[in-house]
This record gives C-alpha cells, sequence and structure tokens, in this order.
C-alpha cells in the first residue's frame, strides 16, 4: 500500500439517504487506517461526513476572508494572494479521528453569499492540490445536479451508492452516465447499501449493468449510532457495514494497483469549470 | 412560480429539493404553510432546524413539523425537544413504506391501512383545518 501510485481520487454520489455520506466517511477512515495520508472533500452544504468521519462539529467553514474578486476573466472570487491549496487545507481542513484531514465549505445557514465565497475557494484549493501528497475521498449533495456539473472532476473513479428502491435505483442510473461526460471520471464503481438480500445485489446490477464492488447489508447497528450522530466504525467496528466498506477499500486500492485505460471522452453532461461555477453562482 | 402561479382553489402540494438549498431561493411568502419532514437523526435535525429558521425569516407560512421514520418515545422525544412547541405530526417507522419504495408505489396504494399512511391522513386533516378556519392572506 505504501507505494501506491497514483493517488486514490474517488467521489461518492447517489441519491439522498442512499448512505453515500455514511460510506464515504467509514472509507476515508479505514483507508486512513492503512498508513495513508487521506484527505476527505465534502462539497455538500448540508454535510453527513463529519457525522461518519467522528468530528465534533460538524461546521468547519472557509471563512469569506480567505477570497478577494477574481476581476475580469477569472472566476468570481479567488484566494487571496498569499493562499496557496496546502496553506488552506493546512488551516482550515480539520482534524479527525484515523489522522484523515477533512475540508468542507461550511454549512448553509439564509444567506447564500457567504456560503457563494466559500465554494469557490475550496473549489480553487481541489484544482490545485498536490494530487501526490493527499489520497482524496470526496462527497456529493443527493441527486444529480452536482455531479452533472462537474463538482466530481477532481476524482477520477466515482463510486455510486445505491439503495434497493426504485427511485434510488432511478437516479443511480442517470448517474450511470457520469463516465461518458468530457471531464467524467475514468471508472465507476456500484456500492449498494442496506441490502435486505442477495436478491437486491443482482436487482442494482441487472439495472446498472455493473456488478456491485461491495455490497452493505441493512445494519441496524448503524442505523441506531445515525440516531445519535455516531460513526459506524464507532459503534459497529466489526459489523457488516463495516466490514463491506473494508472489501470496497480493497476493491479500490486493487484497481488503482492496475494500469488504466485511456478515458474515452463523450458529451452526456454540461462540462468544464465554467458549468461549476456557474452551479457555485446560484 | 409557487408565489405566482394562478391555482385559484386547487391546493398545491410542492416537494422541494434535499437540504434547504431551494428554500432559500424561493420568493417570500410563496407559500402558505411549510412542511419541514425530519427523521430522528442528528444530521436530519439539524437540517430541519435550519429549514425551520430559513421559513420563518422568510415568511413561508406556518411551519408544521413531520417527525419520520419514529420508532419509539425516544425519537419522539428528540425531535420535540430540539423544535420546542410546534406543530407536530408523528409518522412511525413502518415496513410498509419501505416495502412501497422498494416496489416504486405508492404507500397509499400499497397498503393503504399502514400506520404510516394514517399518519399522513393527519396531517392532511392538520392542514385543513388550520388553513380553513384561518386562510392566509398574502
Amino acid at each position: 500500500m505504501a507505494d501506491l501510485a497514483p493517488m486514490i481520487r474517488i467521489a461518492f454520489v447517489g441519491k439522498g439517504g442512499a448512505g453515500k455520506s455514511t460510506v464515504a466517511g467509514t472509507f476515508a477512515r479505514l483507508l486512513a487506517r492503512r498508513g495513508e495520508p487521506v484527505l476527505a472533500l465534502d462539497s455538500d452544504p448540508m454535510p453527513g461526513m463529519p457525522y461518519s468521519l467522528g468530528v465534533a462539529v460538524d461546521d468547519h467553514p472557509i471563512p469569506e476572508d480567505v477570497v478577494v474578486a477574481g476581476g475580469e476573466g477569472r472566476p468570481r472570487w479567488v484566494l487571496r494572494p498569499g493562499l496557496d491549496a496546502a496553506a488552506m487545507v493546512d488551516r482550515y481542513a480539520a482534524q479527525c479521528p484515523d489522522g484523515v484531514r477533512y475540508l468542507q465549505f461550511g454549512n448553509l445557514w439564509g444567506p447564500v453569499v457567504r456560503l457563494q465565497q466559500a465554494q469557490f475557494a475550496w473549489s480553487q484549493v481541489v484544482a490545485e492540490l498536490d494530487t501526490q501528497q493527499w489520497h482524496l475521498v470526496g462527497d456529493l449533495p443527493g441527486g444529480t445536479r452536482q455531479a452533472m456539473f462537474g463538482w466530481a472532476k477532481y476524482a477520477d473513479t466515482v463510486c455510486l451508492v445505491v439503495e434497493p428502491t426504485v427511485k434510488s435505483l432511478h437516479t443511480a442510473a442517470r448517474l450511470a452516465s457520469l463516465p461518458r461526460a468530457q471531464w467524467g471520471p475514468r471508472s465507476l464503481i456500484v456500492v449498494v447499501n442496506k441490502a435486505r438480500d442477495a436478491a437486491d445485489a443482482d436487482r442494482v446490477a441487472a439495472r446498472l449493468g455493473v456488478e456491485p464492488s461491495a455490497v452493505a447489508p441493512h445494519d441496524p447497528a448503524v442505523l441506531r449510532g445515525d440516531r445519535r450522530g455516531a460513526p459506524p466504525l464507532d459503534t459497529a467496528p466489526d459489523g457488516p457495514f463495516a466490514q463491506a466498506v473494508s472489501v470496497l477499500v480493497d476493491r479500490v486500492v486493487s484497481l488503482y494497483s492496475q494500469p488504466k485505460e485511456t478515458a474515452q471522452p463523450e458529451e452526456s453532461a454540461q462540462s468544464g469549470e465554467a458549468a461549476q461555477r456557474e452551479e457555485a453562482a446560484r | 412560480m409557487l408565489g405566482f402561479a394562478e391555482t385559484g382553489d386547487a391546493v398545491v402540494v410542492a416537494d422541494l429539493e434535499a437540504g434547504i438549498g431551494t428554500l432559500t431561493r424561493l420568493e417570500p411568502a410563496a407559500v402558505d404553510v411549510t412542511v419541514v419532514v425530519v427523521e430522528p437523526t442528528l444530521r436530519s435535525i439539524d437540517v430541519g432546524r435550519r429549514a425551520v429558521s430559513v421559513a420563518e425569516s422568510q415568511r413561508q407560512g406556518r411551519v408544521v413539523l413531520v417527525a419520520n421514520k419514529v420508532d419509539d418515545e425516544q425519537d419522539r422525544a428528540r425531535i420535540t425537544e430540539a423544535f420546542g412547541a410546534r406543530p407536530l405530526v408523528v409518522v412511525p417507522a413502518d415496513p410498509a413504506v419501505d416495502a412501497a419504495d422498494r416496489f416504486g408505489v405508492s404507500p397509499v396504494d400499497h397498503e393503504p391501512s399502514a400506520p404510516a399512511v394514517a399518519a399522513v391522513e393527519v396531517l392532511a386533516d392538520m392542514l385543513a383545518d388550520m388553513l380553513g378556519a384561518d386562510p392566509p392572506v398574502r
């Protein structure tokens, strides 16, 4: 694992409630336990990752004074001169259990202007990060919008988290087109979450045309922990959910140990940084 | 659209995107009632508190809480403690709803007599009474 190269860059997407944040935070911690440097990236203005990471406070805002107006031909806001991605991570990424660092915009409370400034700062940090320094584990808001607008383009692997419900499968089927986007990831993997039986995994595989990399069974201990905001690795460290995410970590590590094929981009979703900025400005 | 559409006597039921993004972008006083649905999890309660705050500051009508997927009295208490004395409807955790979700059918069609369906009927009655007795004036 120590000579893993290149570093993992994975983003978790799916319908709201499917368990993206729970899987992503657990994945980040289990990867970090292998002695790897892990930076968790959260682009959800209602973040769930702090709970699965086990961070005491869920709001770690990037302050608005880190940005200045970008001026003509540049993004609306850019990092203040003298601030770079490494400094931003050093100052504003929260310290989490198992050594994971966690960078979010900050929570959305009322007016969105301050959040937009933080979003621009976050996007610039992610774009300018030294990708040889960190494994990146990202969590997007539920649904298709952010993913289709390119918020996961730092990732070369997208992990679709799917519940075996019709609505979750419907969203997943749309998100399965992401690798065909111009900026899209090179690989797409699937995790079935809250599975009740083997038929659930089969149903997901049949609908998406992708064999799941891991199947996390319905785990009452995880749900009970969720009520208290407690991470699965603390409430049920050896439970079936944690075991399934451990399998996922193995699969992803193995994926990165293999030579990758060059992506064959096609247009299927709005592309480029302009799209992401447009979304941030909404 | 919610604020300006001519809907006559029709009741408009809008299901907003998860989170509070859409709520923050609504025109002030665009709706008569905002129903905030929360699960008894820390995260859901946190989002619900933000939604209540936005709805009230933007004058989005009365705020009614729905506590969904409630298993027991502890779940209920977790929600009432977080939100105080507000109109509340409790929808119990209900396997019939889970099953309907898996089949992609409405809970009303899947099991009309399910406890969760009955609770949503209570919500409908509460809203009808609330608005019928004191119609909103914009």
